[in-house]
């Protein structure tokens, strides 16, 4: 904080795309006064004042609770999904992680089956598609039994809770190579494989949630755990094993 | 995709109630587990490879006897027809899967920065699991050099004898400068491709566990190393022994016989 | 819009008569029924894809209903139940300790200090028990025993261990449990979903509510739905204070257009104000963050004795600090429940003892329980929140006192509704946080989870049918003329905020509707300081129209658009807000008037006068509201002043 100002001075280099179509290219801005207390959503506010007052558009970034849980917000910042801290989100992520003078590249998550809406803004309303192919136990209001009925031992339970914390923000597929949707498919692949309740529909749920999360253009994973790495969740990589081995179980067992 | 082609060109494999088969070799998870199968199949037989070339250690006469030994197994066209097969579908499914995942992103990043803490190779390119195309790729190239070699016998600047004398033809290829550059090269990004290929294998296949995954893991490195050296040393220490190459000087060369012919038509 | 003034009234909450117990029941056997082989003729909007939205689109939409679902996120995964963290009350009796329905029922009347509608609540605590029921069979991953049996914990206002929780996520896991309920049904047509869409209005005909305006915040185009009837799913207005614990997308906007188009408000001045919060950091703040009140059974809270103190808080000895809820509740203590916590901590602030930038903090310090336990047992309790703490704040609070200032986190006021969960325009439901109807005055802690999903699973599937069994309406399609007519009108006000053309951003705009609210509408209120807040709101406003400067276009996406919409109908809505502060000459719950306290400052409720639900109707933009009463009775738990020494 060496400036002769109270806070940073940053230079922002950010993804600008009008629209769906249009093509888009890095826009740079200097910005001064960043408080290091604030968040990188709020440096983002600042920067969207700031350009208002200038009579530009503002930067469009997609963001809601602000406390890292509702999966909204999500950007590249300097090549990593939700900047460089680890399970974090970007609106988690306080500008204290930075330093006076930085260079902060911005880009949306990328992949195909993400197209930029604009800016800083995708659509992933693939991940509600992959949810809508199996993500569910087929039970209908009001034909519950009574809850401690299905007794669920603790480690299994925890560790379905584990799986079952998915934000699904997306930084699983932004900061793989293959632009995967494993991590994510396999979150809630595991959470039903480990709870009873999830049992009866085990093998249609596997194969039909990796074959619609194919058809959505998602790459292959090859194991690189970038994925983990970037979930601000904590998700775990072997849930990507887990639901490697419903799949085959399914492949091999089920009478499709 | 996936499920695309299963519904268009296998009715029949439908009415067979196979399926199954059409997914393993069209979805994602499918073709990663033939990938994984294959590829620890191929492990395999690397093990065996490099068991029986240790022989050459040991003398012409060791060596020759294993050779021939194994020759006149008849299973044996057997075994390689399953090993072509081993080695074509992982190279296939490896630029199938390689294909479709260039495209989930036909739109590239601008920077791109890795956020594992935990890399057991901290190569300076990047984890090993980025390159397995290229690494991979590499050791296809090395493979087809070495079936040149070795299998069919068209190297022109090499030394052959006849069929038999695997002994001297071995120390032959491996005195040769430029297979020394290529094998060493090879068997480096050997080293390189097993180090993640083995444990992603298993995670591949399922088996993924908090008890055995760690050893997994270290036992997928030391596999690699293990594996990579033994492959690396042959065409460094052999061509040095004296004794070896003195053995192999006392086979009667089969002066441009057969495979000069083949080489140059 | 004009408007002819209509007469107060008494409204009738349509409540069953006869045994408490047996109201639901009796209820259930009154409502006409919608035969299955019929229902596919009917469509029902839902708005909102919260714990209400999504459970009652889901479970309308397994009846056989075709469901229209509307969400302003980008999936509807998304929507702000997803924060709750602590968990869900459910009178389960699972621990042997004495629950019923009857005492969830109890608390929760109680702790709602004696404004809520008893019938209501009693359904409420006798449906808990489905909810967890139904959210198992989901696949919820609760809390378990070693034995595999429900797991609870207990919290504020109770004396039972009754909260069913996942970790400190439980409100995520109860609304992927609805999400994913509903996206089987997507997957099976029952449901269509349109994902960023926002609703701008409300469709009425012939008194009857038959469809909305939306706006597709994608591409900007207005688009307009007909349907049987509307549910109305919004949750809360807690943004109307700018800083809240609320989603920054959470809005008023959907039920502000309904109550224009004539559906009464009810309570809007009870808001709950949360005690535990991290406090502002600074003049960019734009949201705030709650930190579970479990923190407080280990930590005391505390400022120093000396005014504008600039030491740091390891430097003050224990003879300088005060304890003031120590002081104060001895018998409570730091446990004091959270209306009295953040009036004694916006006390002291503003009496000048306050710690952090600008004053505006409290200390609560865990040190004593550090050397007390150990900071591996701290850890082991508080772990995640202390974590949480450190990432926004950058202090490490195992070693510097954590710093909280109380902030907006629930409005308990919303569109009024019956029994039925209808408002007074019939065809028009109102679910959940959006409502007024369970918790009075005072929301207890884990009952919001509970009220959503009994809404949205449990009763409206039941009450929707006697509207569409009984009503003999024609059906419409969107090409009757007041669609047209409601289209217009959205797409004036869009054209309206676009052509302003002014100097000042909308955020600042809602920066300063919220600070005059904080400062006059919010912990502590007095009647000359909310006259004073109306004047300025209705200042502010008049500028808002005059200088509001919105760049881009409407016919693309344009988050400052949709941002200057809700803050325009925040300025209309924050003086509704106020004046039923105003007309509240009492204090009770959430809701604090300065002239109406104990001499030890706890709130002293008027039941004479103001044990009523204040439901107003709208008289047009600045025109002083119409308020219709419905007089509250009290069968069960009787009238008693609410205490907690």
């Amino acid at each position: 904080m060496a400036s002769a100002h109270n806070g940073m001075r940053l230079t922002l280099k950010i993804w600008r795309q009008p629209s769906p179509q249009a093509a888009g290219r890095l826009q740079t801005y200097e910005m001064r006064d960043v408080s290091p207390d604030v968040s990188f959503l709020e440096m983002l506010d600042q920067l969207n004042e700031q350009l208002i007052a200038q009579g530009e558009e503002p930067v469009a970034f997609d963001h809601d609770c602000r406390e890292g849980i509702c999966g909204m917000c999500g950007v590249m910042i300097n090549g990593q999904a939700h900047g460089p801290q680890n399970q974090t989100t970007t609106c988690q992520l306080h500008m204290r992680s930075f330093h006076d003078g930085d260079v902060i590249l911005i880009e949306p998550f990328r992949a195909d089956a993400f197209p930029v809406i604009k800016d800083l803004v995708v659509n992933r309303s693939a991940f509600d598609r992959i949810i809508q192919s199996g993500g569910f136990v087929s039970v209908n209001t009001g034909s519950a039994p009574e809850g401690n009925a299905i007794p669920v031992p603790r480690h299994m339970q925890e560790k379905a809770m584990d799986a079952a914390a998915c934000i699904g923000c997306g930084a699983c597929v932004a900061s793989c190579k293959n632009a995967s949707a494993m991590l994510f498919t396999s979150a809630k692949v595991s959470q039903m494989a480990y709870l009873p309740q999830g049992k009866a529909e085990r093998s249609q749920r596997v194969l039909s949630m990796v074959a619609k999360m194919d058809e959505e253009g998602f790459g292959a994973c090859t194991n690189t755990g970038e994925c983990e790495a970037a979930c601000p969740a904590g998700i775990q990589l072997s849930n990507i094993a887990v639901m490697n081995r419903e799949y085959m179980r399914a492949l091999l067992t089920s009478h499709e | 995709m996936a499920t695309g082609s299963v519904e268009n060109n296998s009715s029949w494999l439908k009415k067979l109630n196979l399926t199954w088969v059409t997914r393993l070799f069209t979805s994602s998870i499918g073709r990663k587990m033939v990938m994984g199968a294959t590829g620890l199949g191929l492990c395999g037989f690397l093990v065996v490879h490099l068991a029986g070339n240790l022989f050459l250690y040991k003398g012409r006469e060791a060596y020759d006897g294993y050779a021939h030994a194994l020759h006149e197994q008849e299973w044996l066209p057997l075994a390689e027809a399953g090993l072509f097969a081993l080695f074509l579908l992982h190279i296939y499914l490896a630029f199938v899967t390689t294909w479709e995942n260039r495209r989930a992103r036909s739109k590239s990043y601008v920077m791109r920065e890795s956020k594992r803490q935990d890399r057991v190779i901290a190569a300076p390119v990047g984890s090993p699991s980025n390159w397995m195309f290229v690494s991979g790729a590499v050791v296809l190239g090395f493979l087809i050099l070495h079936i040149i070699d070795m299998k069919l016998q068209l190297r022109p600047d090499v030394q052959h004898y006849a069929e038999h004398e695997s002994f001297a033809n071995a120390i032959a290829v491996l005195s040769n400068p430029v297979s020394q550059v290529v094998y060493c090269l090879g068997t480096v990004f050997l080293g390189f491709h097993l180090s993640h290929g083995f444990s992603s294998a298993f995670q591949s296949l399922g088996l993924n566990h908090p008890k055995y995954t760690p050893t997994i893991k270290v036992v997928g490195l030391i596999f690699a190393v293990v594996v990579a050296a033994g492959f690396f040393l042959l065409p460094i220490i052999v061509p040095m022994s004296p004794g070896l190459v003195e053995q192999a000087k006392q086979v009667e060369v089969s002066i441009d016989e057969a495979p000069a012919a083949t080489a140059h038509p | 819009m004009s408007t002819v003034a209509s007469e107060p009234a008494i409204l009738d909450g349509k409540c069953p008569t006869g045994p408490m117990a047996e109201r639901w029941e009796q209820r259930k056997r009154d409502l006409k029924l919608v035969a299955p082989n019929n229902r596919r003729k009917y469509t029902v909007i839902v708005v909102g894809t919260g714990l209400a939205g999504g459970s009652a689109a889901a479970s309308l939409a397994e009846l056989g209903y075709n469901v229209l679902s509307f969400c302003v996120q980008d999936s509807p995964r998304r929507a702000h139940s997803i924060a709750a963290q602590g968990g869900i009350n459910a009178a389960k009796n699972y621990q042997n300790d004495g629950d019923s329905v009857w005492r969830l029922f109890y608390d929760t009347v109680k702790g709602g200090d004696f404004r809520s509608r008893e019938s209501n609540v009693y359904r409420l605590a006798d449906l808990s028990r489905n909810i967890i029921d139904q959210c198992v069979s989901q696949g919820v991953p609760f809390a378990r025993e070693y034995g595999g049996t429900l797991a609870n914990r207990s919290f504020g206002g109770a004396q039972v261990s009754r909260t069913f929780y996942c970790k400190g996520q439980t409100g995520q896991q109860l609304l992927l449990g609805a999400y994913q309920a509903q996206m089987r049904q997507v997957a099976a047509g029952k449901v269509k979903m349109f994902s960023r869409r926002e609703m701008l209005d409300l469709v009425v005909i012939n008194g009857v509510a038959r469809g909305i305006v939306t706006r597709d915040l994608v591409t900007g185009a207005m688009e307009t739905y007909a349907a049987d009837a509307v549910v109305l799913c919004t949750g809360g207005y807690g943004n109307v204070y700018y800083l809240s614990t609320n989603a920054k997308n959470c809005n008023v906007t959907a039920a502000w257009r309904c109550h224009k188009k004539g559906a009464l408000f009810a309570n809007p001045c009870y808001t709950q104000i949360h005690p535990t919060c991290i406090p502002v950091s600074g003049d960019h703040q734009s949201k705030l963050t709650l930190m579970s009140e479990s923190l407080r059974n280990d930590g005391r809270v505390w400022v120093p004795k000396t005014q504008g103190e600039t030491r740091p808080a390891s430097q003050i000895p224990d003879d300088q600090r005060d304890y003031y809820l120590e002081r104060r509740y001895p018998s409570f203590g730091n446990l004091a429940p959270r209306d009295i916590s953040s009036r004694a901590a916006k006390e002291r602030c503003d009496a000048g003892y306050g710690v952090g930038m600008g004053g505006m903090s409290v200390y609560l310090d865990f040190a004593d329980a550090i050397r007390r336990d150990g900071e591996a047992t701290i850890r082991a309790k508080y772990g995640n929140l202390f974590e949480m703490y450190e990432q926004i704040t950058g202090e490490n609070p195992y070693q510097v006192p954590m710093r909280i200032y109380p902030a907006v986190h629930y409005t308990m006021g919303g569109l009024w509704v019956d029994y039925n969960l209808q408002s007074n325009l019939p065809g028009l439901y109102v679910l959940g946080e959006a409502n007024f109807s369970d918790h009075g005055a005072n929301r207890l802690g884990a009952s919001a989870l509970m009220q959503g999903l009994a809404d949205g699973y449990f009763v409206i599937p039941y009450t929707i049918a006697d509207h569409l069994a009984t009503s003999k309406h024609e059906k419409v399609t969107t090409d009757h003329p007041a669609f047209k007519e409601a289209l217009i009108e959205s797409r004036n006000i869009t054209e309206r905020l676009l052509n302003t053309k002014g100097r000042r951003s909308v955020d600042s705009f809602h920066r300063a509707l919220g600070k005059i609210m904080w400062d006059k509408v919010g912990m502590a209120r007095t009647a000359e300081g909310l006259q004073q807040a109306i004047s300025q709101i209705r200042e502010l406003r008049d500028e808002f129209w005059r200088d509001v400067k919105v760049l881009g276009s409407g016919d693309n996406f344009n988050q400052m658009l949709e941002h200057a919409g809700r803050v325009a109908d925040f300025m209309e809505f924050a003086e509704l807000l106020a004046i039923d502060a105003l007309e509240r000459d009492e204090s009770c719950g959430g809701h604090f008037r300065e002239e109406h306290q104990t001499p030890d400052g706890e709130c002293q409720r008027d039941d004479e006068n103001y044990c009523h639900v204040s439901a107003w109707e709208f008289q047009g933009v600045g025109n002083q509201p119409v308020m219709h009463k419905e007089p509250l009775s009290f069968e069960e738990v009787h009238l008693a002043t609410r205490s907690y020494k």
